[in-house]
C-alpha cells in the first residue's frame, strides 16, 4: 500500500474542493435574484385579523409596506398577513415564489377586486401533492383576470424564523432555478452520500466507531441541510405533515446529538480537554430537551434551543487547538473544517437575524460550508486512522521495548537471584559446616564432660581408696618392722635357753640371768605385742584384700557390657569404695535383701549411679550441719512382686535438707547443680538418669524440704 | 624419755605405733579426743600426733581445740592422703609443726619426733630465759624506781637547805641594813 503524502493528499482534497464550489459558485451567478420584498405590505403590530374573514383583511386599511427586499418577520407562532399588490396587466401569468421551503403553513390568497378568486395551500403542513411549488419553493401562479385591483393575500404561520424571499417570475425562470437549485442539492446530497458509504464502508471494515459517528454526523447535518431547503420529501415523510412540521427540528437535534458525539470521540476529549467534554454532555441534554419539547409540540422553543445549542460549536474551536497543542495532529484538520462550518453558520444566522442580505450566498452558505466540513473531516479522519496507526506502532515498539526492557531486567535479576541463590547456598553450606564442626564441639565436649565426671569420682574414689588402703599398710608394715625386734627380743630369751645345759653348774645363774632379762624385756607384754601385732597384720591383710575385691567388682573392666550380676555386691562394693569419704561425716545404714536374683545390667555404670546418689546423699546432710551419729544413709534392696512383672527395688534415703519442688524438678538436667562453683560438674544425676534409662529403671525422688530425700529405684526383671 | 601422744580411730595404728617406738619413747595412744585430753592434763607430752581422718572429728580440729589449754607440745598431722584443704587449715589453724604421710617411714618418724621434742624443750628454755630476764628487768626496773625516790627526796632538801641559806642570808641583810 502505497502511502500519500500529506501535501498529495490536500491537492487531491483541493481538486474535489473545487468542483464542487465551482459548481456552486456557477449556479449562483446564473441565479439572478430579484426579490421584491419592498412591494409587499402587512398588518401593523396589535392588528386583530382573528374576527375578520380572509377579504376584510385584504381591504384591511392599515397596510403597511416592508422597506426590506427580503422581509424577516421572525420567530413567532401568531399568523401573520401579508399582501402583494399586482399589476394584473403585466403579472398575470407569471408565478409568485417564496424563496423558503421551511414555511409551515402558508395560504395564498388571490384577490380580484375585494373578492377572493383563488386560493393556494403551500406550507409544508400540507402535503406535496396538495402544495402548490415549483421545486421545493411554494410558487402560485398569478391568474389571468381582468381586474382592477389585484392581490395577493398570504396568511402564514411558522414556528420558524419566517422570512419571506419572494419574488416574481416567469414560469419557465421559476422551473429553470427549482432545476438548478435541485441539481446543486443532489450534488451536495451525493456528496454526503458518498462520505457516508464510503465512511460507513470504512466503518464497517476498519471497526472504529468514530467512522460510525462521522456517518451519523453526515447523515444528520446534510439531512438537516436538506430538510430546512424544502428537500425533506426525499426522507418519504411528506404525507406525513406531523413529521413534516418537526423534520427540521428533528434533524437539527439529530445532528447536534451527532456532532457532539463525534466531536468528544474524535477529539478524544474526555482525555485532552475534560472541561469541554463535560461541557458538550451538557449540550447534549439540551439537546434531548430540545428533542422532547419538538416532539410535544412546543416546535417555537424547540427551535430557539437548538438554535442556541448551535453556539456549542464555538467551544470546538478552543477545544480543538488545545488538543492541537497536546500533539494530537488530527485536530488541525478539524480546526478547518469547523472554522468553516462555524463561519458558514455565522453567515446563515445573521443572515436569519437579518443583519446581513438575504441573498444566493448567505442562503447557499450553509450548505457549502457544511460539504467543505464534511469533506475537511473525512481527511481527518484519515489523519486521525494514520495518528491510530502510528500510536499503535508507537505503542507496540514501546510495548516491544518494555519487553525487552522486562527481559533484559529479568535476565539481569535471575543473574542476582542466581548470585544472591548461590551466596546463600554457600553460607548456608557454612552455617552448616560451623553447624556440623560445633555439634562435633559440642559432642566431644560431652564426652569430655562425661569424661571428666567419670574422672571426678575417679578421682574422689582414688582418694578414698589411697586414705583406705593406707591404713592397713601402714600398720602392717609398721607391726612387721616392730615383730621383727619383738622376735629379736624373744630370740634373745630363747637362745640364752638353748645354751642353757642342765648339767652346767652354773645353771641357776643362767636361770637368774634369764629371768632378769624375761623383766628387762617385758617379755610378757611383748608376747602380748606380738599377738596384737599378729591380730592387726591379719586384720589389714584382710581389709586390704577386701577393699581390692571391692574395688575389682566396683571396675569392673566388662562394666559397660551387660551381664548378670548381684545388686547387692554392686552396692556393697560401692560402700567398700565410698567408706573412707563417708567416715568422717556419715554412717551408711545398709538392709540388703537376700536371695535377690542376679540382674542383666552394665555393673561399672550401676556403680556410679549408687555411688552418686550415696555421696549427694552424705553430701547433703553434711551441708545441713548434722552430727555424725544424725548422718545417716539408709540403703535398702529388696524384691517386689507385683501382677505379672516383678522388679528389684533399691532405696536411698538421707536425712538431709531435701529439695524445693523447683529444684527436684531440674535435678536431673545436665550442669544443674546446687554445689557451690566449681565443686561438681552438675552431671552427675544427668549421668544417672541415663544409665537408669539405659537399664529401663524407673526413678522415682522422693523429697521434702528439711526432712531428707529418698532416692527410689526400680530395675524391672 | 620423750613422751608422745598418738591419737587414731584406727586401734591397729596405735598398736603398731606403740610396738615402733615404745623403746625410745615414753609412748600415750588413744582412739578418744578426749582420753587424748586427759592424758595431756595428766603427762608432761612433748609431742602430739594426731590422725587427720577420724569420725568424730579431724586432726585439725582436734589440735584447734587443745591449743588454749596445751599451747607447748610440738603437733604433727598423721594422714593417709594429702588433701590441700587438710594441709592449709593444719598450718593456719592446728599450728602443726610435720605434716607425716601414712604409710609412716619408722625411723624418720623417729628422727622428726626427735626433732620436735628438742624443739619443745628450746621453746621452753627460751621461755625460762625470757621469764629469768623479765624478772631481772622488773628488779632493775625497781631498783631504778628506788633511785629515782631518793633522788627526788635529795633535791627536795637541797631545795630547802638553799631556801634557809635564802632566808638567813636576807636575815644578815636586813641586819646589816639595820
Amino acid at each position: 500500500m502505497t502511502r500519500l503524502t500529506l501535501i498529495q493528499r490536500l491537492v487531491i482534497v483541493c481538486f474535489r474542493f473545487a468542483a464542487v464550489v465551482c459548481t456552486l459558485v456557477a449556479s449562483f451567478s446564473l441565479q439572478a435574484q430579484n426579490f421584491i420584498g419592498t412591494r409587499l405590505e402587512h398588518l401593523p403590530e396589535g392588528f386583530d385579523s382573528q374576527l375578520l374573514d380572509v377579504e376584510a383583511v385584504a381591504e384591511a386599511d392599515s397596510w403597511v409596506a416592508f422597506d426590506q427586499l427580503v422581509p424577516n418577520l421572525g420567530l413567532g407562532e401568531e399568523v401573520q398577513w401579508m399582501r402583494l399588490t399586482l399589476d394584473p396587466r403585466t403579472e398575470n401569468g407569471k408565478l409568485i415564489e417564496i424563496q423558503n421551503a421551511g414555511i409551515d403553513d402558508l395560504t395564498c390568497y388571490m384577490i380580484c377586486d375585494g373578492k377572493i378568486i383563488a386560493s393556494y395551500p403551500g406550507g409544508i403542513m400540507n402535503s406535496a401533492s396538495e402544495r402548490h411549488q415549483f421545486g421545493t419553493y411554494p410558487s402560485f401562479p398569478i391568474p389571468l383576470v381582468e381586474c382592477d385591483r389585484l392581490h395577493a393575500l398570504f396568511r402564514m404561520q411558522s414556528n420558524k424564523p419566517m422570512i419571506v424571499p419572494l419574488r416574481i417570475s416567469g414560469p419557465r425562470k421559476v422551473l429553470e432555478d427549482a432545476h438548478q437549485r435541485n441539481i446543486l442539492f443532489a450534488i451536495y446530497a451525493g456528496v454526503m452520500l458518498a462520505m457516508l458509504l464510503y465512511n460507513f464502508f470504512l466503518f464497517l471494515s476498519i471497526g472504529d466507531r468514530s467512522y460510525l459517528h462521522y456517518v451519523l454526523f453526515i447523515f444528520s447535518v446534510g439531512g438537516a441541510q436538506l430538510a430546512l431547503n424544502g428537500y425533506g420529501t426525499i426522507f418519504g415523510v411528506d404525507h406525513w405533515p406531523w413529521m413534516n412540521l418537526r423534520l427540521i427540528h428533528l434533524f437539527g437535534v439529530f445532528s447536534g446529538l451527532t456532532t457532539i458525539v463525534f466531536v468528544q470521540n474524535f477529539l478524544r476529549l474526555s482525555r485532552y480537554v475534560p472541561w469541554l467534554n463535560k461541557l458538550l454532555n451538557v449540550y447534549f441534554l439540551l439537546y434531548l430537551v430540545a428533542l422532547a419539547l419538538a416532539l410535544v409540540g412546543r416546535l417555537e422553543w424547540s427551535y430557539q434551543l437548538i438554535n442556541f445549542c448551535a453556539a456549542a460549536i464555538f467551544f470546538f474551536i478552543p477545544g480543538t487547538i488545545i488538543t492541537m497543542r497536546k500533539g494530537y495532529s488530527p485536530a488541525k484538520y478539524f480546526l478547518l473544517a469547523f472554522t468553516v462550518f462555524i463561519f458558514a453558520v455565522v453567515i446563515f444566522v445573521l443572515k436569519d437575524s437579518g443583519v446581513i442580505p438575504y441573498n444566493s450566498w448567505t442562503f447557499y452558505a450553509l450548505p457549502l460550508g457544511s460539504a467543505i466540513e464534511m469533506v475537511v473531516l473525512s481527511l481527518a479522519l484519515a489523519s486521525r486512522i494514520n495518528q491510530l496507526k502510528k500510536e499503535s506502532v508507537q505503542a507496540r515498539e514501546e510495548q516491544l521495548r518494555v519487553s525487552q526492557l522486562n527481559e533484559q531486567m529479568v535476565r539481569e535479576q535471575n543473574t542476582v537471584l542466581e548470585e544472591r541463590v548461590a551466596k546463600r547456598t554457600e553460607a548456608l553450606e557454612n552455617a552448616n559446616t560451623t553447624m556440623k564442626d560445633t555439634l562435633e564441639d559440642l559432642q566431644s565436649a560431652q564426652q569430655q564432660l562425661i569424661q571428666s565426671e567419670k574422672l571426678a569420682s575417679i578421682g574422689q574414689l582414688t582418694a578414698g581408696i589411697a586414705h583406705e588402703l593406707n591404713n592397713p599398710i601402714n600398720f602392717v608394715a609398721s607391726s612387721a618392722q616392730s615383730l621383727r625386734r619383738d622376735f629379736e627380743d624373744l630370740n634373745q630369751v630363747v637362745n640364752e635357753l638353748k645354751a642353757m645345759d642342765p648339767a652346767d653348774p652354773g645353771l641357776a645363774d643362767r636361770m637368774s640371768m634369764v629371768k632378769e632379762m624375761f623383766g628387762k624385756l617385758d617379755i610378757e607384754f611383748t608376747q602380748k605385742e606380738i599377738e596384737e601385732l599378729l591380730n592387726g597384720i591379719e586384720d589389714g591383710t584382710k581389709r586390704t584384700s577386701e577393699i581390692v575385691r571391692g574395688l575389682r567388682i566396683f571396675s569392673r573392666m566388662d562394666g559397660d557390657n551387660f551381664t548378670l550380676a548381684h545388686i547387692n555386691e554392686l552396692i556393697e562394693s560401692t560402700l567398700i569404695v565410698l567408706r573412707s569419704n563417708l567416715k568422717d561425716h556419715t554412717v551408711v545404714e545398709a538392709n540388703l535383701g537376700e536371695d535377690l536374683p542376679q540382674l542383666s545390667c552394665q555393673p561399672g555404670r550401676l556403680n556410679q549411679v549408687f555411688m552418686n546418689i550415696i555421696t549427694n546423699a552424705s553430701q547433703s546432710m553434711e551441708s545441713a550441719g548434722l552430727s555424725v551419729e544424725e548422718s545417716k544413709v539408709l540403703i535398702s534392696s529388696r524384691k517386689v512382686d507385683s501382677i505379672g512383672q516383678s522388679w528389684i527395688e533399691v532405696r536411698i534415703k538421707d536425712h538431709g535438707a531435701g529439695m524445693s519442688e523447683g529444684v527436684k524438678a531440674q535435678i536431673f538436667d545436665p550442669f544443674f547443680t546446687t554445689k557451690a562453683v566449681g565443686e561438681g560438674t552438675g552431671l552427675g544425676l544427668s549421668i544417672v538418669r541415663g544409665i537408669l534409662s539405659d537399664h529401663n529403671a524407673e526413678v522415682e525422688v522422693d523429697t521434702d524440704e528439711g526432712v531428707g530425700t529418698e532416692f527410689i529405684i526400680r530395675f524391672p526383671l | 624419755m620423750i613422751n608422745v601422744l598418738y591419737l587414731d580411730d584406727e586401734l591397729h595404728n596405735l598398736t603398731a605405733f606403740r610396738a615402733a617406738f615404745r623403746r625410745d619413747f615414753h609412748v600415750h595412744v588413744t582412739t578418744e579426743p578426749t582420753e587424748a585430753v586427759r592424758i595431756l592434763r595428766e603427762q608432761p607430752i612433748e609431742v602430739i600426733i594426731s590422725d587427720q581422718k577420724m569420725p568424730t572429728l579431724s586432726g585439725v580440729e582436734f589440735f584447734e581445740l587443745i591449743m588454749p589449754d596445751f599451747p607447748d607440745p610440738v603437733r604433727m598431722l598423721l594422714t593417709g592422703h594429702a588433701d590441700i584443704d587438710a594441709v592449709i587449715d593444719a598450718i593456719n589453724k592446728g599450728r602443726i609443726y610435720q605434716y607425716i604421710a601414712k604409710p609412716w617411714n619408722e625411723s624418720e618418724l623417729k628422727a622428726m619426733v626427735i626433732e620436735a621434742s628438742m624443739l619443745f624443750h628450746q621453746r621452753k628454755a627460751v621461755a625460762t630465759e625470757g621469764e629469768v630476764l623479765l624478772s631481772k628487768m622488773q628488779e632493775a626496773r625497781a631498783m631504778a624506781l628506788k633511785i629515782q625516790r631518793a633522788t627526788d627526796q635529795a633535791q627536795a632538801l637541797s631545795a630547802e637547805q638553799a631556801a634557809e641559806i635564802n632566808r638567813n642570808a636576807q636575815n644578815i641583810n636586813r641586819l646589816l641594813a639595820n
